[in-house]
């Protein structure tokens, strides 16, 4: 006979852990495995670009093979190692490997969960489906911090003291770098997590929108930049780059040539509205999405 | 009567154009229920509905006399095995278990210990600190029971539990599901054998394009068995030599080979199991991987059924 010889009594439920401890546990779960990820191993390649870079430039100088001495916009400029990093910081780090990052982790923040199947077991305790994804989101950002900010210290030390640069003068910059580039990472991360919830898609979704929209509206004049992150990332970038280096001047002028840049307080407050704008629709398309896994 | 652990009042799902589930009205008491149905009847559907992951188009549900969408705290007394061979891979089975029991707020002490409780209940606990990508499909079946069953639920739902695994291991998980509705838990389990469903229970719901059919004991249609061959498909070290010791039964009406397996019909599927499991305890025949079911078996019954 099946049939129970008592049936239990029913147990009163315990209390729910409360949203933070959520989070942590999730985060827990989450973090080894993006961190041994084969995403994280490709990433790792793409953060280690710059310093390849980095490395090759000490070689050029140290065999006097780069000089200081240049021409840019037809007026003669010097450059020194604080201001060749603070390009690099914009160049390599805000504009490529900082979206890129974004993309590939916020995007699958809960696809991935879909595309292995595995979402199940994460939507099936009693933690709250928003933990779930917030949860994962500071996965990603402590997985991508440990990324980025260990290449951008190396190229830094390669890199600063190079032309005539201290490294004892330039490190109050790394500092805001670091917090430049850890805002654009939560920022990045925030809003792809939405695209994730919202698209079939996202990859390429995400991928279109960095390096096809961004590019593409910051350079014309109008109000459409405000639809990007650049555009904010940028109104910090004065704050985070050297302030007294030829060449950050000649690309500053540029910048503000497109009006395109934003002051520090509103870049600021345009990124805190999107991370945090982003990652609470994304947290409530999850709490009422239902996902239906291919068989 | 005890209160039901399933109550769906005119649920209905359905896919865009595709009807998954089409106006069930069902309760499901204490105990061990069977959701019986071919593929494509709506029983992933109705399990999923029951345990929150799918929203209803129309109608509702309740388990444990709670509705469950969107309801996270009614998965303390849940547990689930989804059908589906997915996995963290590179985890261990002792971490993958831990780490998910630490989401009903377990210590990382209390989470570790029980999942070993739960690993050793499914008889892993020799392969806890293996990588689940290393493990067979029986133990990854078992390792999917463990998670399930580790926070002790009062109700168990669980979609094809028996589907891959070898005969041992099958016997121990249908004594593992009977003990616990012997405890006093509650278990819901699908599948389309109904070989598998008899074994368990004799309460039944026999499910067909998307509509509940028949509920109640299985021995209704049980005879209908006997008029259908029932096809089991056998993954062996050895299947030609696995096939010339069961073929000598009168039992088994057909053999036919494949690269590593043999499918063979029978009529009487409890006898052909009940030697199929010796077999394999004895190692008589040979190492026997896997045993499956092909679908065919319960649809033959249910095209009877619905003609």
């Amino acid at each position: 006979m099946s049939s129970p010889r008592e049936p239990r009594p029913p147990r009163p439920t315990p209390t729910p852990p409360s949203f933070p401890a959520s989070v942590s546990r999730v985060y827990d779960l989450a973090f080894g495995r993006m961190l041994w990820s084969r995403r994280t191993v490709f990433m790792a390649l793409v953060v280690g670009g710059p310093v390849a870079v980095a490395l090759m430039l000490r070689v050029l100088v140290s065999t006097d093979l780069l000089d200081a001495a240049g021409v840019v916009d037809g007026r003669p400029v010097t450059v020194d190692g604080p201001t060749i990093f603070g390009l690099m910081v914009w160049g390599f780090y805000l504009s490529f490997s900082v979206p890129l990052l974004g993309v590939f982790y916020g995007t699958s923040l809960i696809a991935d969960e879909v595309e292995d199947k595995t979402v199940t077991y994460l939507f099936t305790r009693p933690v709250p489906r928003g933990a779930v994804l917030v949860g994962k989101y500071l996965a990603y950002l402590v997985c991508a911090g440990l990324l980025v900010l260990p290449s951008v210290m190396l190229v830094f030390f390669l890199v600063t003291p190079l032309l005539g640069g201290s490294i004892g003068a330039g490190f109050p910059d790394l500092l805001k770098d670091f917090a430049l580039l850890a805002a654009g990472l939560a920022v990045y991360g925030a809003l792809f997590a939405l695209v994730g919830a919202v698209f079939k898609r996202p990859l390429l979704t995400g991928l279109v929108f960095v390096f096809g929209w961004e590019p593409i509206v910051l350079v014309v004049p109008g109000y459409m930049k405000r639809f990007t992150v650049s555009y904010y990332l940028q109104g910090l970038v004065p704050h985070a780059l050297p302030r007294d280096g030829e060449v950050t001047g000649f690309l500053l002028e540029a910048l503000r040539a497109n009006e395109v840049l934003p002051s520090a307080a509103a870049g600021a407050a345009g990124l805190a509205v999107i991370a945090l704008g982003g990652l609470g629709l994304a947290v409530r398309l999850v709490r009422r999405r239902e996902y239906v896994l291919e068989q | 009567m005890s209160a039901p652990v399933v109550a769906a009042d005119h649920l209905s799902k359905w896919y865009g154009q595709v009807i998954g589930l089409n106006d069930v009205s069902v309760e499901v008491g204490p105990g061990i229920t069977g959701l019986l149905g071919p593929n494509g009847a709506g029983k992933s559907t109705l399990l999923k509905l029951i345990t929150g992951q799918l929203k209803p188009s129309k109608g509702g549900v309740a388990v444990l006399g709670e509705p469950v969408w969107d309801n996270p705290p009614l998965f303390f007394r849940l547990g689930v095995c989804p059908e589906q061979d997915a996995f963290y891979e590179r985890m261990t089975g002792l971490e993958w278990v831990t780490a998910l029991v630490r989401l009903n707020g377990l210590s990382e002490a209390e989470a570790a210990g029980a999942a070993r409780a739960a690993l050793e209940t499914v008889d892993l606990l020799g392969a806890a600190d293996r990588k689940i990508g290393a493990y067979s499909k029986g133990m990854r079946q078992r390792v999917k029971l463990a998670q399930a069953v580790a926070h002790d639920p009062e109700l168990l739902v669980l979609d094809e539990p028996l589907a891959g695994m070898d005969p041992i291991a099958r016997r121990k998980v249908i004594r593992l599901i009977k003990d616990r509705a012997a405890r006093g838990g509650s278990v819901l389990v699908s599948s389309h054998v109904l070989h598998e469903i008899e074994e368990m229970t004799a309460t039944i719901l026999l499910m067909h394009n998307g509509r509940i059919l028949a509920e109640g004991n299985i021995h209704t249609i049980r005879g209908l068995i006997d008029e259908h061959p029932h096809k089991v498909r056998i993954r062996a070290a050895d299947p030609r030599g696995l096939a010339r010791g069961l073929i000598v039964h009168d039992d088994v009406s057909s053999v036919q080979f494949e690269e590593d397996a043999v499918m063979l019909e029978t009529r009487r599927p409890d006898a052909f199991y009940g030697r199929l499991t010796e077999a394999a305890a004895t190692g008589a025949l040979g190492e026997i991987h896997e045993v499956s079911s092909p679908d065919d078996n319960l649809q033959a019954v249910f095209d009877y059924l619905v003609k």
